[in-house]
């Protein structure tokens, strides 16, 4: 037996992941894991499961200290892991072909890649089909209010009893900010937007002061559950889907995650009326049709791995387009995987279908404030845009002085 | 018993089974004293050295660190608004809860020593959220303050006070308090059994003569027993303070510091910059630490100075 062969024989390929609890993401990672084995005799993958905040602390500790996996887990907007080398640029390694090229440009920074996404999501507004005929509206054909008419609904609700939109900040720095999101990002179109998070564009902005007045408007309706602050996000999925119920849920499309469960464990019901509707267009807009696309779970190879070529290997298996297949049927996300052309079956075809549907013509803008920001402005987000305004806490003219300060570079 | 004798007595001979602990020779002591040494200088003293060394550069990813001398410094104490206002947040929460957790300690055990009704059970119920984690207490007590489902609203409501029902944790005018009263409920039952088990110890001879000179109640508990509980209730009153300048999980878990930074910590300000900033970079978060360290130790000083017992009680 050749001295290649021997030395495989020693290897084994440490993985370091977020996401220990959910089941079908375990059983497709070590799915991978199981297939790198197959091709590779001799190698053996160890993969070690966390939840996030225990990952991040062990990442922190072990990667300064070169005791770090050969390819662990990372998350757009984790930028302290490039900035500080301790990823290897993937280009060169990792086979392209499968991943979308706007999942890739999420992490291509400086000219080079740094991590394989997986899991991708867009921003969507669901809501409850019966409920919105209960209040005698009906949507438009290309599934979108304009401004007024969204706030004559949220009105509508309110008067009806209804909660309009199910919503908390308890436990996440950015569900009270989709809508305003959103709005900005039409309003002031993609390039704009991205000047705005990056802080080359002031928030005294007229448009950007126009995207926060109707949005006070909102707020000052009733748009928000009294108990916005303290509500979870596990909790308003519950909200919207099970009790008391609202008519509408902004969220990413990772929403499926929780709700494409048994009822048992917290899912929506086999006949729970869901509906996607766009989120609202914004008068003298610059991008009704703009909406946000954001790259969540990824693996990055420790730029220390004495194995790059192996862990590049185990990225390779987990971007093969039959797992990309897998994890919508088993995970019922989208995925950075290309899976174009995939027939949906099962319970949940039509579900995608309207998905799908609500993706035509859309322009992306990649990546969600939370993935962009950094430092105060980052803080200062989630305290304000997330959390205060939408809470009726804050003017307008107080809320876009505090996110100036915080963000724009003068 | 003569002078030689005591000294025989007091002073084994070189070689006895029975040397005296005083008596060790150094190495013995070295040995003895070598693992919590080393525990000590790997995990206190190191740190605290690596703490200030830290506060006065900036810390890059793979280690390499920016001598900075005092920028740091500058900075928090002149343009951080954050900071400031998580200073208040603390002092607020640190002077208010430290007088009512002591004060409501010493209520509950003076209720208990005086042996109302169902003491037993009371002692049992006052002490359960003492054993509660943080994590437990912080989840009930968010649920408790639930706007549309939270028991307080629902008996103000109940009670016909429906215009007293708000979103506690969500209106920055409630929400320091409201994570108060919070720490409040799980600490006082500590505080009562520690003034409880003091109150028991008093010489019962003292309290009997007060009681034969016709000494009321409210006399006696001003002018013997606080004098006599004096040293439990300053112990206490350290404890409590330097608990609450360092006050961290219950926020953590409750809010999160806000809203609106209403009730942001020292504590929860410092992980957000160390760890929730996507930077490596631990030479500010290190100023902070160090500044409220120096800070807390100051306070330390002058509440031990200030408090302390001058004329030493006879019993």
């Amino acid at each position: 037996m050749g001295g290649a062969t021997a030395k495989a024989e020693d290897i084994t390929l440490t993985v370091w992941s977020h996401e220990a609890d959910e089941t079908a993401k375990v059983a497709l990672r070590e799915q991978a894991a199981r297939n790198l084995e197959a091709s590779h005799p001799g190698v053996h993958v160890k993969i070690t499961w966390y939840e996030k905040d225990g990952l991040d602390s062990a990442l922190r500790t072990a990667l300064p200290a070169g005791e770090g996996p050969d390819v662990f887990y990372v998350e757009p907007g984790e930028t302290q892991y490039i900035t500080g080398g301790f990823i290897a640029p993937l280009d060169d390694l990792v086979d392209w072909s499968n991943i979308y090229d706007w999942a890739r440009a999420v992490w291509k920074i400086d000219g080079k890649t740094w991590a394989l996404p997986e899991e991708a999501y867009t921003d969507e507004l669901y809501y409850n089909k019966d409920w919105l005929k209960k209040l005698g509206v009906s949507l438009p054909a290309n599934a979108q209010f304009s401004q007024a008419e969204f706030l004559d609904l949220i009105k509508k609700a309110r008067a009806a009893d209804m909660t309009p939109i199910s919503q908390g900040v308890g436990d996440r720095p950015y569900p009270g900010a989709y809508i305003l999101a959103e709005a900005l990002l039409r309003k002031l179109g993609a390039e704009d937007y991205g000047k705005l998070l990056t802080g080359e564009l002031s928030f005294e902005d007229p448009r950007v002061v126009a995207a926060f007045t109707w949005v006070k408007e909102l707020v000052d309706a009733g748009a928000y559950p009294k108990n916005f602050m303290t509500l979870k996000l596990g909790e308003s999925h519950q909200y919207f889907y099970r009790k008391p119920g609202s008519l509408l849920f902004p969220m990413g499309s990772f929403y499926t995650g929780r709700a494409f469960v048994p009822v048992d464990q917290g899912g929506q019901a086999a006949d729970f009326p869901l509906g996607i509707m766009q989120f609202p267009a914004m008068d003298d807009a610059a991008c009704n049709e703009c909406k946000t696309v954001a790259v969540g779970a990824s693996f990055a190879i420790n730029a220390a791995s004495k194995h790059k070529d192996l862990a590049a290997a185990y990225l390779n298996e987990l971007a093969k387009p039959e797992m990309g297949k897998r994890w919508m049927e088993t995970v019922y996300l989208q995925t950075a995987v290309k899976t174009a052309g995939i027939q949906f079956s099962g319970p949940y075809a039509a579900y995608f279908t309207e998905l799908m549907e609500r993706q035509n013509g859309a322009k992306y803008f990649t990546g969600m404030p939370v993935d962009i920001l950094t430092g105060q402005c980052k803080e200062t987000f989630a305290q304000v845009m997330n959390k205060a305004f939408p809470g009726g806490l804050l003017t307008v003219d107080d809320a876009v002085k505090a996110m100036n300060e915080a963000c724009y570079k003068h | 018993m003569s002078a030689d004798v005591a000294n025989t007595a007091s002073v084994p001979s070189k070689g006895s089974a029975g040397i005296g602990a005083r008596q060790a020779s150094p190495g013995t002591i070295a040995v003895f004293l070598a693992p919590a040494a080393v525990i000590y200088a790997g995990f206190i003293f190191y740190p605290v050295l690596r703490t200030l060394y830290n506060s006065l550069h900036t810390v890059g990813a793979q280690g390499v660190s920016t001598f900075v001398g005092t920028e740091n410094y500058i900075q928090l104490l002149t343009h951080d608004s954050v900071f400031w206002r998580a200073v208040g947040n603390t002092a607020v929460f640190t002077v208010v809860g430290t007088i009512a957790d002591v004060l409501g300690g010493l209520l509950l055990a003076l209720c208990l020593f005086s042996r109302a009704p169902f003491a037993r059970a009371l002692r049992i119920v006052w002490f359960t959220p003492v054993l509660m984690s943080y994590v437990v207490v912080g989840i009930i007590w968010v649920w408790l303050y639930d706007y549309d489902w939270g028991l307080i609203n629902l008996v103000l409501h109940w009670l016909g006070l429906g215009a007293l029902e708000q979103s506690w944790l969500g209106d920055p005018s409630t929400a320091l308090w409201a994570v108060l009263v919070t720490h409040l409920w799980k600490w006082l039952g500590f505080n009562m059994i520690i003034c409880l088990a003091a109150l028991y110890a008093l010489p019962s001879e003292v309290l009997g003569a007060a009681e034969l000179d016709a000494c009321g109640w409210v006399a006696k508990l001003v002018y013997i027993i606080i004098p006599m509980l004096r040293p439990t209730l300053l112990n206490l009153l350290v404890l409590s303070f330097i608990g609450k300048m360092m006050m961290f999980d219950l926020v953590w878990i409750m809010t999160g510091g806000g809203p609106l930074w209403a009730t942001e910590t020292v504590s929860t300000y410092v992980y957000k910059r160390a760890f929730k900033w996507n930077t490596f970079d631990l030479g500010y978060p290190s100023a902070i630490a160090v500044l409220w360290s120096a800070m807390i130790v100051v306070f330390i000083i002058l509440m031990t100075r200030l408090l302390r017992q001058r004329d030493r009680l006879e019993f």
